[in-house]
């Protein structure tokens, strides 16, 4: 691959990677020392620029940094999740200290995600097995949703406001909806278990598995790509929860620890895990159906290996020609380059 | 937030268990089955055990799981019997079958019913109490004697507010005649039925004359009515007197249908009719390892379903995938099957539509063979299993069963 631009964090071992939805050349970081297990995080923000990438802003913390997402409503803030149960949003125009701090998680909080369409609240989730919704400008949560199992990944809608979706160390999908009435199913509306074939009587086709990672395809209403421990990264629709897997990638070689539908194709996708490869994806939905399949394979496009230790975060340029990627990994390294170029190969 | 929490979570994320690592992976709090056993079964109205009640059955094989165990009888903190046709839920003769037995009155004693899985309901209910630190030793046995308590007593006249329901009304729908409406609804034929039924007898009589059954069973000394001379005597019941030798798919054939003329469910591919009890000693693995007793296997976990009164036989289909998502199992995991022959059409039916090999299934025979005393047969299939998994070299078994009334359960053990 020929152009690949490289950042380093010294002594900082990268967990998560966000473009900026307002600009194209910025990028956030959050990083951990000492692999996440002690010490603390830092969280970069990074320009790019004529000379390579550079550090606009850097903020630090007490404890690990495990998950970045940007604020929807104002271009210099993010929300930063923390190993002591924390969250944190920093204004890149403020210096050193966090503007507002949300501490209400009792464990290691993993995953934060802003509101892409409603862009008033943002949505977290944490190893003590619950999901919080909160306001940016409320220091208390608004609504917390029980999952009941370590909550790796949250993650809002891309088309409705009041859906949301976690995946679990339960092997489950869970989707919210915020318009149902909270009854003793706390807005819960769908509960997919990933390693269930579909049938009248789901089947298990493989073993429960820690679920790491998942995300909302951005043009198919109601798709969503999981993936975690087992290694496979499966697609469903969350409109038959009990329908078994849309299609199944499978090429990882060890736990999917990111992934990220393209913002640009409806059928591509890539992922990231501990292997050290990032691989991009199409999901096979794009091929004319085969009538005697009813899950589709996905179709390994390329593979970027570069990262020496385990790729811990991935994700998509919004803005140019498509096809940018930000990967980092816990080999200190933020690497920035075109999956177009992968598919060329 | 330790950081070894961290640790050993990234180690799991690495590692990926499968469902069969876990279930086969010895932890201290492990539920454990230290001794498991039955009373032989005979038939009722005519066998062994004709004369016997059910209490004096269930005296005898808790007396034989002190016996085998060698466990202080005041150690056992609850004793939970499942029995279906007994009075009063027979909770006052098992109290007293316990004290005979040899247990001291601080040992506490309750029967349970949910029909013909009621002796693995009480398996579970103990194992989960044990679990959850209510009691540290119990037992979960089932008894039924047939000849004394079968008949159409079992249960009370539905009320008009019952009968007026459809769904609710058909819960008290013969056993026989909806199992024929099954089998004419999902196209199970006589002759798949009887050659099931057949190999059902088959293996019971090969199982019996090469002595696999010889640990499963604690003979019993009992009184017996001849009934020619109608002089009572002692006899020592030690095996199944329902077992029959030289039963074919063609001789099977022969039997007129009973309950519909044009049926294909009759005596001989039904379970039959008979006595017995059997017991099951459960305990936590750092318990029996302190205890020094002997671990025969452990309890992993346990499904409950329901299916639609008229549909009970498809019971195990629902029940085993069930207790497959909770375990994390799959069924190519599981070296044999115990699902309860109540019906060869169900039975056959369900392993069919799951896709288990019939060599997994009920490789010693099963309640056609040599019988389903109600209450007794989920606790029964926990000994008949273990030991045929020690025996064959396998780890992992399920036991499974139909439940009258719409419901199925399964469970899964782990021979050690």
């Amino acid at each position: 691959m020929a152009s690949m631009l490289e950042f380093r964090t010294p002594q900082f071992n990268p967990y998560a990677v966000k473009y900026s939805p307002y600009f194209d050349s910025r990028i956030a970081v959050a990083s951990s020392s000492n692999f996440g297990i002690v010490g603390n995080g830092r969280l970069f923000c990074l320009g790019l620029t004529p000379n390579g990438i550079q550090v606009e802003k850097s903020f630090d913390t007490n404890d690990a940094q495990y998950d970045v997402s940007w604020s929807e409503i104002n271009e210099n803030q993010l929300v930063v999740a923390c190993g002591d149960g924390s969250i944190k949003l920093f204004d890149i125009t403020v210096p050193d200290f966090p503007v507002m701090n949300f501490h209400e998680h009792k464990r290691e909080c993993f995953s934060v995600c802003w509101n892409p369409t409603a862009k008033d609240t943002f949505v977290s989730s944490s190893w003590d097995g619950t999901v919080k919704i909160w306001s940016p400008t409320r220091p208390d949560s608004l609504r917390t949703l029980p999952v009941g199992a370590c909550a790796y990944s949250v993650s809002f809608s891309p088309h409705n406001p009041a859906i949301l979706s976690v995946v679990a160390a339960d092997s489950h999908i869970r989707v919210f909806d915020l318009r149902t009435p909270s009854s003793a199913q706390y807005h819960l509306t769908a509960k997919i278990p990933v390693h269930m074939s579909g049938g009248v009587v789901p089947v298990a086709s493989a073993p429960p598995t820690e679920l790491l990672t998942h995300d909302w395809n951005k043009y198919r209403e109601g798709v969503i790509a999981a993936g975690g421990v087992d290694r496979v990264v499966r697609t469903f629709d969350i409109r038959n929860p009990a329908g078994g897997p849309l299609s199944v990638l499978q090429g990882h070689e060890f736990a999917v620890r990111r992934l990220a539908w393209s913002p640009h194709a409806s059928d591509i996708l890539i992922s990231a895990g501990y292997d050290m490869t990032c691989r991009v994806w199409t999901d096979g939905s794009t091929v004319p159906p085969d009538t005697a399949k009813t899950v589709h394979t996905g179709i390994e496009l390329g593979q970027m290996n570069r990262h020496t230790e385990f790729v811990t975060g991935v994700d998509w340029c919004l803005f140019g020609a498509g096809g940018w990627v930000a990967s980092v990994g816990w080999d200190e390294r933020v690497l920035l380059w075109d999956a177009h170029m992968l598919l060329q190969r | 937030m330790g950081a070894l929490d961290r640790v050993s979570q990234l180690g799991n994320q690495l590692a990926g268990k499968s469902g069969k690592d876990t279930v086969l992976s010895k932890n201290e709090d492990d539920i454990v089955v230290t001794a498991c056993l039955r009373t032989p079964f005979t038939k009722g109205g005519k066998g062994g055990f004709k004369d016997t009640a059910a209490s004096d059955l269930m005296v005898g094989a808790l007396r034989g799981v002190i016996d085998r165990s060698k466990i202080d009888p005041s150690l056992v903190e609850d004793i939970c019997v499942g029995t279906v046709l007994a009075p009063g839920g027979g909770a006052t003769e098992m109290r007293a079958a316990s004290i005979v037995a040899g247990f001291p009155v601080s040992t506490a004693v309750r029967t349970l019913n949910r029909q013909c899985s009621s002796g693995l309901q009480a398996c579970v209910d103990v194992a989960n109490q044990i679990k959850t630190g209510m009691i540290e030793i119990g037992i979960g046995a089932g008894v039924e004697s047939m000849s004394s308590q079968y008949g159409p007593g079992a249960v009370t006249e539905f009320s008009d507010l019952l009968e007026a329901h459809p769904e609710a009304a058909n819960c008290k729908v013969p056993m026989g005649v909806l199992s024929e409406k099954m089998a004419k609804e999902r196209g199970i034929a006589r002759a798949d039925q009887d050659a099931f039924a057949a190999s059902s007898y088959q293996k019971a009589v090969k199982a019996q004359a090469t002595g696999l059954f010889k640990e499963e069973i604690h003979p019993l000394k009992v009184k017996y009515q001849d009934p020619k001379t109608e002089e009572t005597k002692e006899i020592v019941v030690d095996r199944d007197d329902g077992v029959r030798d030289g039963i074919t798919a063609q001789s099977l054939g022969k039997i007129r249908p009973a309950f519909a003329k044009d049926g294909s469910i009759h005596a001989g591919n039904a379970s039959q009719i008979s006595d017995g009890a059997a017991a099951v000693l459960l305990m936590k693995r750092s318990t029996a390892k302190k205890l020094g007793q002997t671990i025969i296997g452990k309890f992993v976990n346990a499904s409950v379903v329901g299916v639609p009164p008229l549909l009970m036989g498809v019971g195990p289909w629902k029940a085993i995938p069930k207790v497959f998502e909770i375990t994390g199992l799959s069924k190519d995991d599981v070296d044999i099957y115990e699902i309860n022959e109540a019906f060869a059409s169900q039975c056959l039916w369900c392993a069919g539509e799951l896709g288990i090999p019939q060599e997994k299934i009920n490789p010693k025979g099963g309640a056609i063979a040599f019988g389903h005393p109600l209450g007794c047969t989920g606790a029964r299939q926990v000994s008949t299993l273990l030991y045929e998994l020690k025996r064959t070299g396998g780890k992992i078994g399920v036991t499974s069963m139909c439940i009258g009334t719409g419901m199925g359960m399964a469970a899964v053990w782990v021979a050690e």
